[in-house]
Formats: C-alpha cells, sequence, structure tokens
C-alpha cells in the first residue's frame, strides 16, 4: 500500500500543474458565462449549458493529453527507472490513472456545480434531491461512460506505442489499436443498445419538471408526457456497468503489457 | 601515515605486494614503528581506491610473515617484534644492489663509480 | 550463483548485442567489464538487471528470472534519469517509499559524502547528477550492483568521489559488475576483469592475476581490444 502510495504521490507531483490548470480554468468558463447577455432567458440558459458542455469536452481532452505522457518518459529513461522498481505493472498504471480519474471527478463535479449556477441565474429552483443528483450522479454517470474508459484507452494506446521499441516497431500495435477502435467502438455501442434496459434504469432528477414548470411554465401535455416516460425509465443501468468494466480490463491489459516490455 | 606514502602502480605487479613492500619500506626507513597502529582494510581500500579484498591479502600475507598483527577488538597494529632491522638490511641490500646493476649497465668501472658514490655521499 | 548468463545472444533489429555468452558471477565480486563501444557491455548488464530479454540463451538471477528479484538488484544505467523537478529530498521520498532496504539515514551521509547539492535535478550539473543515483542506490543493501559506465561524463572529482564511496560502501557478500572506460581509474577496484569484443567474451581473468604476469588491467585492454 505505501508503495502504491509513492507512486500516487510521484504522478501528483509529476502532474499536479494540469490538475491545477485545468480546475482553473473553470474561473475561465465562469466568467465567459457571466458574459452572456442574451436577453432571452432560455436562450440565455441555452448558450451557457453549450458553453459547459464545450469545457466538459475540452476538460476530456486535456485529461487525455496529461494520462499519455507516457512517450516523453521513455524517451527521458524514466520508464527505466520505474520499470526497475518493485511494484508490479499494474500499480504503476493504477497509480497513474488513479490521479487522472481524480482530476477528473473533481473537474467534472465542478462542472456540475456551475450547472447548478446557471440554473439559479435563470431562476430555476431545484430541490436539494435534485441539486445532489446533478452535481454527483451525473458527473459521475456521464464520466463513467465516457471519460473514464476514453483516459484507460489513451493510456493502453500510449503503453503499445512506447513500449516496443526496442523489440520491434512500437508504432504496429498502436496502429492496429487506433484503426481497429472505430470497429470495435461501433460493435460495443451495438452491443450495450441490445441489452439496454433490461435491468431497471436509475432514475434521476424525478422533481426537475417541478422546478421547471415552476419557472417557465407547463409545457403541451404530448412533452409533458414524453418527459415523465423518460424520467420513468431513468438512465440506463448497463451502459455504465459495461463502460466501468471495460475500463478495468484496458487498464489491466495496459499494465500488463506495460511491465512486459524493455527499456 | 600520509596517502603518499602509499603509491601503487599498477604495471608494477600485484597490488597486494606493493602494499606489503611499502609496509616493509616504511618500517625501513622509520617512518612506521613497531606498535603503530594500520588504517582497517577497509579505510586503506578507500583511502587508495582498491578492493579491501587485496588490502585483506595484504595484511594477511604480511601477518604470516610476522610483521603485523591483529588484535581482537583494537585493529591491526605493527608487532612489537617485527624484524625491522632485517627489514633495513634488506632494502639496503636492494637499493645497493639496483645501484650496482645500473652502474655495471652502464659500463662504469668499479673505482669511478665509488669515487662519484663518495661524492654524491659527501654531498648529502 | 547471484548471476548466470548460458550462451545468451541478445539480436537487435540490425545488429547483435551480445553473441553466445557465457559467464557466472558469485557474490563477493567486484567485476570490471569492460571493452569499447558497442562490444555488448550495457546490454549484458540490461540482460541481468532485466531490461532487455535474450534472443536466445537464458540468463539467470538468484535463481530465478532477473525482473523477479528487482528488489535485490540495483541497475544504473547511462540513460535512466530522474525528474527534473525532483530534489535529493524528492528521490529520497520516491525511494523510500519503493524500497524496502532503502536507509534514509545513509542515503543523507552519502549526499553529504558526494556533495550533492539540494535542489532540483534540474538545477544540478552531470556529475551532481551522477552522484545523486550513486547515493540513491548505495543506500539501498542490495546484493547484485550492475553500473553501467557510472563514471561517463562526469569531472574528475566527482569520479573520485564516487569510487571512494563504492569501496567504503561496499560489502563483502555483494557483487558489483562495473562497466566503466575510465579503466585506469577504476583499474584497483576490480578483482576480476571480464573483456568483451564484439559483443563475445574476449577475457575473463582475475585482476591480480594480470598484474603477476606485470600487465595491468589497462595495459591488457590495449592488448586484447586493439
Amino acid at each position: 500500500m505505501k508503495r502504491f502510495g509513492t507512486l500516487f504521490w510521484l504522478e501528483y507531483r509529476h502532474s499536479w500543474i494540469w490538475s491545477v490548470a485545468l480546475l482553473g480554468s473553470l474561473a475561465f468558463w465562469a466568467w465567459g458565462i457571466k458574459q452572456v447577455r442574451v436577453m432571452d432567458v432560455a436562450e440565455r440558459l441555452g448558450i451557457r449549458a453549450g458553453l459547459l458542455a464545450v469545457a466538459c469536452a475540452i476538460g476530456a481532452v486535456v485529461l487525455c493529453l496529461m494520462i499519455g505522457r507516457i512517450r516523453a518518459e521513455t524517451r527521458n529513461g524514466q520508464y527505466q527507472v520505474l520499470l526497475l522498481t518493485p511494484p508490479s505493472g499494474y500499480a504503476h498504471i493504477g497509480a497513474r490513472y488513479l490521479y487522472a480519474a481524480a482530476t477528473a471527478f473533481a473537474y467534472f463535479i465542478t462542472i456540475g456545480f456551475l450547472y447548478w449556477w446557471i440554473m439559479a441565474l435563470a431562476g430555476i429552483h431545484l430541490d436539494p434531491t435534485t441539486l445532489v443528483e446533478l452535481i454527483l450522479a451525473v458527473p459521475f454517470y456521464a464520466i463513467s461512460v465516457s471519460v473514464l474508459p476514453l483516459l484507460a484507452w489513451t493510456l493502453l494506446l500510449m503503453v503499445f506505442i512506447s513500449a516496443y521499441r526496442i523489440s520491434g516497431p512500437g508504432w504496429i500495435p498502436g496502429t492496429v489499436m487506433l484503426l481497429g477502435t472505430p470497429f470495435a467502438f461501433r460493435w460495443l455501442v451495438n452491443g450495450i443498445l441490445r441489452i439496454t434496459y433490461t435491468l431497471p434504469g436509475w432514475r434521476l432528477f424525478a422533481n426537475a419538471p417541478a422546478a421547471l414548470i415552476e419557472r417557465f411554465g407547463s409545457p403541451d401535455p404530448e412533452t409533458a408526457l414524453q418527459v415523465d416516460n423518460i424520467i420513468y425509465n431513468g438512465v440506463p443501468i448497463e451502459p455504465l456497468l459495461i463502460m466501468l468494466a471495460l475500463t478495468v480490463v484496458l487498464l489491466a491489459v495496459a499494465g500488463r503489457i506495460w511491465q512486459e516490455v524493455e527499456a | 601515515m600520509t596517502t603518499d606514502s602509499w603509491i601503487l602502480d599498477m604495471d608494477a605487479g600485484p597490488i597486494f605486494e606493493q602494499i606489503g613492500r611499502n609496509v616493509r619500506q616504511q618500517l625501513a626507513r622509520g617512518d612506521l614503528r613497531p606498535g603503530d597502529k594500520l588504517p582497517s582494510a577497509r579505510d586503506l581500500a578507500t583511502t587508495l581506491s582498491v578492493n579491501p579484498n587485496t588490502i585483506v591479502h595484504a595484511y594477511g600475507e604480511l601477518e604470516a610473515q610476522g610483521i603485523i598483527e591483529k588484535r581482537r577488538g583494537l585493529g591491526t597494529f605493527v608487532r612489537e617484534d617485527a624484524p625491522v632491522k632485517t627489514m633495513r638490511q634488506n632494502m639496503l641490500k636492494e637499493i645497493v644492489e639496483t645501484f650496482v646493476n645500473e652502474v655495471r649497465r652502464l659500463g662504469v668501472d668499479d673505482e669511478e663509480a665509488m669515487a662519484v658514490l663518495k661524492e654524491a655521499w659527501d654531498a648529502g | 550463483m547471484l548471476a548466470r548468463l548460458e550462451n545468451v545472444t541478445k539480436r537487435y533489429r540490425t545488429t547483435e548485442g551480445v553473441r553466445d555468452l557465457s559467464l557466472d558471477f558469485p557474490a563477493g565480486q567486484i567485476v570490471g567489464v569492460l571493452g569499447l563501444n558497442g562490444s555488448g557491455k550495457s546490454t549484458m548488464l540490461k540482460l541481468i538487471a532485466g531490461l532487455l530479454f535474450p534472443t536466445a540463451g537464458a540468463v539467470t538471477v538468484f535463481g530465478g528470472s532477473p525482473r523477479g528479484h528487482r528488489s535485490r538488484t540495483v541497475f544504473l544505467g547511462e540513460t535512466d534519469t530522474l525528474w527534473p523537478w525532483m530534489t535529493p529530498a524528492d528521490a529520497s521520498r520516491f525511494m523510500e517509499g519503493l524500497y524496502s532496504d532503502f536507509e534514509p539515514v545513509r542515503f543523507n551521509e552519502l549526499l553529504d559524502a558526494l556533495e550533492v547539492p539540494r535542489r532540483k535535478t534540474k538545477a544540478m550539473s552531470k556529475g551532481e547528477r551522477g552522484r545523486l543515483r550513486l547515493a540513491m542506490v548505495l543506500a539501498r543493501s542490495a546484493q547484485l550492483y550492475l553500473l553501467d559506465e557510472p563514471l561517463a561524463g562526469i569531472d574528475l572529482i566527482s569520479r573520485e568521489k564516487i569510487m571512494t564511496s563504492l569501496v567504503r560502501e561496499w560489502h563483502t557478500d555483494e557483487t558489483i559488475l562495473l562497466s566503466t572506460h575510465e579503466v585506469a581509474e577504476a583499474e584497483g577496484l576490480f578483482e576480476r576483469a571480464v573483456y568483451l569484443r564484439d559483443g563475445r567474451l574476449a577475457l575473463d581473468v582475475p585482476a591480480e592475476t594480470l598484474r603477476q604476469e606485470g600487465k595491468s588491467v589497462v595495459q591488457t585492454f590495449k592488448e586484447v581490444l586493439a
């Protein structure tokens, strides 16, 4: 445990500037949100929500860049130093991933707060349950199905590329992985769609419609019915479970490869 | 005991022999006296940047020759009864033999050699 | 036997690092691994460290696979570097957290003996960095030390400090394999000299035996490898 903690500490010392920059950039987005001065409330809210969506996308990209810096390490010889330490490749990969995941959580939870903020600015008052769902549950679900597997995939790709420099061209497995990903991804999505909602969904935002109605008035009955349906079904649990499982598998493969290569 | 008293030449034969010769020379010259403490094998090895085992070997030989002894818990010492006189005589013989050989190789005759020797001796 | 190579060949894409190399390294020896550039010195040390895998033959360390005994082995390479932001204190934290045989007190003593400044490595000279890395490995109690050109590109004073520390810290049951171009400086350290030429073993002989025949390790180097 001490060893894993040391590896995590190493990753933190190595990457803390990235984390600070990422979280600090949210101040910039907050400022940007304040600058939106469209008259119509709904439109303003929409634009602000869009800005935050962009912040989400940029955050995901930056996190991938942060976690993918193994190549530089290989060139600089630090890979050799790490490879000679007692912990397994799983521990090394795990520590690196955990740091990135922790940063991701901090970032996206803060964005959850920002969503709360822009809603408050629009006069929508959410009750505590919905707030917790917005700030914790939604980020957790959203990054579990998207960012977390993406980070694991990036890590695996970089391990492939840096791993096989000596005993073979490193770019071959990496290229294979890159080329194969769209197909694998499509196969995965199809598979997930087929089994969605076999398990009961996760009900979120049960109280949200009431808050929206309070602010904007009732929508037409058809829309109200659709919304009720969606909320009743909840978000599907299967994608969450599958993507989390996929993340673990990708990390395990990355850990195994990391320690089996020459340096 | 200074470091310059231990000069090693890697082309001049095994190190352990050089160390032994060094100790005998120092005793002969009086730089080292019976009862004096020698540096530990490790310390001497560190000073000279030499494998400690080599020093241990050297000290072992000197011990076998009755020149030094290990006193438990205290270190390595020159024996009180170390044959200093014999060592001085041997060293003197060595120096003289070298002189004679070099002079012979020069092709100088005995009288001239002795004259130069006396001159140098009186001057020094 | 701490390390053994049995008919080991390592083939790279275009060259062979070592060819059909067989050597035994028992406990308690300081061995000089000598040869010209490209003779296979680094390759051999990396094979023993488990950083490279043999193309043919077997490498056994402590009776098992090299990677499996990382905690008893030290490898100090030419290209392994620390992170630029690391200070000696960080290095101590790193080592202490990952190696159970690392002694922080001894590390600090070695830092003082080797006069390593307490700065980030990016603010250190090459010699200072080399001394820091040496302090890191000497503060461990490993049994097998694989030092690949630890004196390369390092100033004379640092080299002397490094060798003094090596002699002082060596325990009689440890084995050090030291490859270096500074053969003359390090000659006194070696109990045994292994000469490699073009990836093959050219000569394997006790150093004092060479000197018994009136030749230094350096002299033999010129004869065997010229």
